[in-house]
């Protein structure tokens, strides 16, 4: 994959999440791996089409989910993971894309992404992608999540 | 609104019952599409294909682990114990790849300029799986074979592209 690829998604993270009120996330690692298999409980997942294709997912626990939820709605309790905390996520999924994608176009690739799919549940597995993937982890005052990004070059 | 959601499966549900009878030689029924909201419970096994363009969305191809596991059965000809094989995931995630490729010819072919283009699919499995789509309506249709039922699932928004 090539690593122009990278940045844009890192940034637009970082942009999205002080935009919402949550200034201290930051990249705290970088892995690489053959193929996407991830077994967190919340996974939202934006596919992307255009001059590059593949998947982008955030990856993340319960609590962190609903620890996000809760600081991008003022910091109001989320106790239930349940549909206004799924929309928060989704939401935040959506305008770090977004972002992502406008920094991509900024650096002369165009692409059209897909709206958000959160799927949660336990014990999961999943095989996203078949292609080499960048698994970034950030860690944040709500928690640890990660941006698995599998894009064909 | 109703009407809406349910002519957006239609191309699906021809593009599942080609490749399920063709490819798998099974026999398949329908039941009738229904409209599912923006929350989807799964079976246990989902496959899921995203598409942009005119129409821009997703494609989900669900049914039980058992069901998973007669399906990669009979696409491969090879013998699985579990769901969560690497083979059976990938059986699943081609499945709903090939169809909605069908469905997408399909649609670009009867409505030129609509440009939908498809994101490389991807399965997950686990206990009470469940899919939720922002602002996306969607409906569903169940499909009875001999494997065991296969639910399909659509959101879709017109993007005007």
């Amino acid at each position: 994959m090539d690593i122009k690829y990278i940045n844009p998604f890192i940034s637009g993270f970082l942009n999205v999440c002080s935009l919402l009120g949550m200034k201290t996330w930051q990249r705290s690692s970088l892995d690489r791996q053959d193929t996407l298999r991830i077994e967190q409980e919340v996974n939202i997942i934006i596919g992307l089409t255009g001059e590059t294709r593949g998947n982008v997912v955030l990856s993340m626990s319960e609590l962190t989910a609903r620890s996000i939820a809760s600081t991008m709605m003022g910091g109001l309790p989320v106790e239930q993971f349940d549909m206004m905390a799924r929309s928060a996520l989704c939401e935040l999924t959506n305008m770090v894309a977004g972002n992502s994608a406008t920094n991509l176009a900024e650096h002369g690739t165009q692409i059209n992404i897909t709206p958000p799919t959160l799927i949660s549940g336990k014990n999961l597995l999943a095989l996203v992608s078949q292609i080499e993937t960048l698994v970034i982890e950030f860690t944040g005052q709500e928690g640890k999540l990660v941006i698995n990004i599998a894009l064909e070059s | 609104m109703v009407f809406l959601s349910t002519v957006y499966i239609a191309p699906f549900i021809k593009g599942t019952a080609i490749v399920l009878t063709d490819m798998l030689g099974l026999t398949v029924t329908r039941g009738e599409p229904e409209v599912e909201g923006d929350l989807f419970k799964s079976y246990g096994f989902t496959a899921i294909v995203g598409f942009t363009g005119g129409w821009r969305g997703r494609f989900l191809l669900d049914m039980s682990p058992t069901t998973a596991v007669a399906l990669a059965r009979g696409f491969t000809g090879e013998e699985y114990q579990s769901e969560k094989e690497e083979e059976v995931l990938l059986c699943g995630a081609e499945l709903a790849n090939i169809i909605s490729g069908q469905a997408i010819t399909y649609i670009n072919n009867s409505q030129p300029g609509m440009n939908i283009r498809l994101t490389p699919p991807s399965v997950f499995t686990g206990e009470g799986l469940s899919m939720f789509n922002i602002h996306l309506n969607s409906s569903s249709i169940v499909i009875q074979t001999e494997a065991g039922p296969v639910k399909i699932n659509a959101a879709v928004e017109e993007s005007g592209e």
